[in-house]
């Protein structure tokens, strides 16, 4: 009993520790908070059932699949009308011109298509190191060495600049 | 995203402070680096943690599987082919230690964590003897499951229930075969000393007998097919790219020894210096190791679970990420897997239902 009580603290401490980083992950992919939250909640309950949350690679693991799950969330054609609707409403609480508000939700829509048709590793890193991850935390989620971290982001940003000049010139 | 500091360490920061050149190339990657941040900035997520955590602990789904790997820190190294070409071979090895006296013959499979030293552990037990092949596998691709079933021995293809795909799977497919193939491992004390002197180690002493003994592996005839394009070239090269999906048949593997016991060979491996306490407990917990085929799981990489599949025991690789997962099972003389950058539960509906 007292080991299942303290794996429950366990990963009560984790999820303390990593909640807002993953939902910032995939917020930074999704460009919508509440999906991003939806998300967050699916690695979580994934990795608790599967993973014990004093492994040392537990936050590696929750940043990796935050990144994974929400590309393939937004490579789903199907939530692309939802997510817009949800982004609008959210950019409405801030912006009041609506010409500014639809310009700004027309270019983050370019940008996650652009996102979704990266490669998954480059797109990952992106978005792991937009959402504030150091590069150890970005080498430790994605298995590489820290060293290959910035020209993995390097390369990352040029196709993601090249892919965002595609799209919005087709 | 190069404010890190270690996106300028040790010698390079020190070049750049002295180079104006690679100075003003740092400031037009710097520059990039920004735009592309500015591309990427969304407004912060507001959550609410206390709220979040008691929805992720309501949620039937999150209680704990009953096989979970803590362990180990992460590791730096990619997962590469290299290190994939490693696991099969302890996959063989374990089949191969598996076996009770002078036959093996799986009905189950059973996962056995291993850890990155366990697998260092017993790759260098292939320095201990000479391996040859006595029928050496030969592989075919085919267009069709007709053929595929001709040059593997006959098997027939499984078919998959159309039904069952996860959408946006690809539609090519690519059907294989492989022949039956033989193994021979014959030890060799002399072998193995020259081995161990080269790691700098000192091993447990050889049984008697075992100089010479013989463990000869037969794998095959195997059939399967793979979804996705084959040709297609991988944009990362650091990592797998794992075809969308792959189902495969084969006859299960089979090991006869001579002149060790199994007592004798298992003890011998398991008192190899690297070898984890949780894989000598795995193995040691089996029960019948004539019966069962052990499915080596890296504990840094993989999760595993007992699931049922077509009425038997099998074992589970991998999460709903969609990342990549796979099932494997034996059944009625047959180890069959099914796996792919596909979600578990997709890989387990597909092994259910396939024909």
């Amino acid at each position: 009993m007292s080991t299942a009580r303290s794996d429950e603290a366990a990963f009560e401490s984790l999820f303390k520790a990593e909640y807002a980083r993953v939902v910032g992950i995939a917020n930074r992919v999704l460009a919508d908070p509440h999906e991003a939250e939806d998300v967050a909640q699916d690695v979580f309950v994934d990795f608790h059932r599967l993973h014990s949350a004093t492994a040392q690679y537990a936050p590696a693991w929750l940043h990796r699949a935050a990144a994974h799950a929400s590309l393939n969330r937004l490579r789903g054609a199907r939530r692309r009308q939802k997510r817009e609707v949800a982004q609008a409403l959210e950019e409405g609480e801030r912006i009041l011109d609506p010409q500014k508000q639809l310009e700004v939700s027309e270019d983050r829509r370019h940008v996650r298509e652009a996102l979704a048709r990266m490669a998954p590793k480059p797109a990952a890193a992106l978005a792991m190191r937009a959402s504030g991850l150091s590069y150890t935390e970005v080498a430790q989620a994605l298995g590489v060495g820290t060293g290959q971290v910035g020209t993995l982001l390097r390369r990352a940003e040029a196709t993601l600049r090249k892919e965002v000049t595609r799209g919005t010139s087709n | 995203m190069v404010d890190d500091p270690d996106a300028r360490a040790g010698a390079d920061a020190a070049h750049l402070g002295s180079c104006p050149e690679c100075a003003d190339r740092f400031k037009t990657f710097a520059d990039d680096a920004r735009s592309i941040a500015s591309l990427l900035a969304v407004p912060e997520a507001r959550v609410d943690i206390g709220r979040a955590f008691e929805r992720v602990m309501s949620n039937r789904k999150s209680q704990p599987a009953l096989v979970r790997f803590p362990i180990l820190g992460p590791s730096t190294r990619p997962l590469t082919l290299g290190f994939v070409a490693t696991i099969a071979a302890v996959a063989v090895l374990l089949v191969a230690f598996a076996a009770a006296g002078l036959f093996f013959k799986p009905t189950t499979v059973k996962a056995v964590p291993v850890t990155v030293a366990d697998i260092q552990a017993l790759s260098q037990l292939g320095d201990y003897g000479t391996i040859t092949w006595t029928k050496e596998p030969q592989l075919q691709a085919t267009t069709n499951a007709a053929d595929a079933s001709q040059a593997g021995g006959g098997l027939t293809v499984p078919k998959v229930a159309d039904a069952t795909l996860p959408s946006g799977l690809s539609k090519t497919v690519t059907y294989g075969a492989m022949s039956n193939a033989e193994a021979t491992f014959t030890f060799s004390a002399d072998k193995a000393a020259a081995a161990a002197a080269a790691h700098g180690t000192t091993l447990p002493k050889m049984p008697a007998g075992m100089d010479g003994a013989t463990l000869t592996i037969s794998v095959g005839p195997a059939v399967g097919e793979i979804y996705g394009d084959l040709q297609k070239p991988s944009s990362d090269t650091s990592s797998i790219n794992l075809p969308q999906l792959i189902v495969a048949k084969s006859a299960a593997p089979t090991a006869k020894s001579t002149q060790v016991s199994v007592t004798d060979l298992e003890n011998y491996i398991l008192a190899q210096p690297g070898i984890s306490k949780e894989l000598k407990a795995a193995i040691q917990a089996i029960g019948d190791p004539s019966t069962t085929l052990l499915i080596p799981v890296p504990i840094e990489y993989a999760t595993s679970t007992q699931v049922t599949v077509q009425g038997v025991d099998g074992v589970a690789l991998g999460d709903n990420t969609g990342v990549g997962s796979g099932v494997v099972w034996v059944k009625d003389g047959y180890v069959y897997v099914v796996a792919g950058s596909i979600k578990r539960d997709d890989a387990v509906a597909i092994a259910n239902n396939l024909n």
